[in-house]
């Protein structure tokens, strides 16, 4: 039995501080998904928090065939899905531009003049992602960043695995669309980005 | 080849699925065909990007934060064990008591005589039940036409009880926040 095991039995048995150490190694990978999907820091962390809330107070539902890293996050990404869809019975706009989160970079190891590149990635990022569908979204975030299988991703969000590939698919080709209009270029082979204002 | 075609190698490529003969049809696409061409770098270089950028770290007290928000699942589970038990307590016991009873009074209930006379009383008694019934409804509908100041301090009383419901079991369910040991 591994760790991971004993503190979601212990958990299951009301241990709230073996939950605690849960919540500790699945931090980033939640708040990330979250971050991906709502484009909001705030927001973000309310849905993160919410996310791990809702996992223990339903953890006698969890099945220890599945892995517990794919049910946590099926529950975010169904919790953030449901957040855009009020956001949008509310009218609020999408795609305002927000400010970078001040937890931006997790990478400490690279100079300052790294760290002003990876923030425009991000930002770069963010704003591509941003430009597609919740999900379609959904589907390029829990494929480059948690590296699922089709099949896992397609049990996730209930459909089958051709329409993930495709899905995945028509969502490069709109990021590409849009990352070619905003001058998303290549040069000399190693990748540059030039966003052209 | 047709674009269609070309598209499946590319996604295949992206997934590092492409075998030899894919790779050699869709490179031979590609020199051939610059719109397919300008496409697939386009691709590329969001496919590079996305694979390229980390994941975003939350604030650093985030789990603490996390784990003070976090419902009291010991007391939980209690508390509905305790309304499951009474639950069930409420709906066998009556059934128990209806068995114990048949038993009981079955035989000397099932003689002739008695039979009728007991048809006889239920009668009278839905009558009276009846009577009664017809009156306090009369009687509600009067006080609702006459004094509705009282119906109106009967709703704020069944308001107030069911905030303070509301209250105890926030109290019950979310406890005052624990540190992480
Ligand atoms: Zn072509």
């Amino acid at each position: 039995m591994n760790e991971e095991q004993v503190w979601l039995d212990e958990a299951r048995q009301g241990d709230k501080a073996a939950f605690g150490k849960l919540i500790e190694a699945y931090q980033t990978p939640v708040y990330n998904l979250a971050y991906r999907m709502l484009n909001n820091a705030g927001e973000a962390e309310e849905a993160a928090q919410e996310a791990f809330i809702r996992a223990y107070t339903r953890l006698d539902s969890y099945d220890p065939a599945h892995k517990f890293s794919t049910w946590m996050l099926s529950i975010t990404s169904n919790y953030c899905i449901d957040i855009i869809r009020k956001r949008r019975a509310l009218l609020l706009s999408i795609d305002e531009p927000l400010p970078p989160h001040p937890a931006l970079m997790s990478d400490n190891s690279k100079g300052p003049e790294a760290q002003v590149v990876m923030n425009e990635q991000q930002e770069m990022v963010q704003a591509l992602l941003s430009e597609l569908p919740e999900d379609y979204r959904e589907t390029v975030v829990l494929r480059y960043w948690y590296d699922l299988s089709y099949e896992e991703i397609a049990e996730m969000m209930d459909t089958t695995v051709s329409a993930i590939k495709s899905r995945l698919f028509r969502a490069r080709r709109l990021l590409a669309e849009v990352g070619q209009a905003n001058g998303l270029v290549t040069m000399n082979d190693s990748m540059v980005l030039t966003a052209v204002s | 080849m047709e674009h269609e075609e070309t598209y499946l190698l590319m996604m295949d490529a992206l997934d590092g699925e492409l075998a030899e003969d894919g790779r050699i049809k869709l490179e031979a696409h590609l020199r051939a065909c610059p719109p397919c061409l300008q496409e697939w770098q386009a691709i590329m270089v969001v496919h590079t990007l996305l694979q390229t950028t980390p994941a975003l770290s939350p604030a650093v007290d985030f789990a603490q934060r996390t784990f003070a928000r976090l419902p009291n699942r010991r007391v939980r589970i209690w508390t509905m064990a305790a309304i499951y038990a009474l639950l069930l307590l409420g709906g066998v016991l009556p059934i128990l008591l209806g068995v114990w009873l048949a038993f009981v009074l079955g035989p000397v209930l099932s003689e002739p005589t008695i039979l009728s006379s007991i048809s006889q009383s239920i009668g009278h008694a839905l009558q009276v039940m009846g009577t009664v019934v017809a009156a306090l409804l009369a009687g509600l509908g009067e006080m609702i036409v006459q004094q509705p100041a009282i119906v109106g301090w009967l709703l704020v009383l069944l308001g107030i009880i069911s905030i303070w419901g509301g209250v105890s079991r926030q109290l019950i369910f979310q406890p005052a926040p624990q540190q992480i040991s």
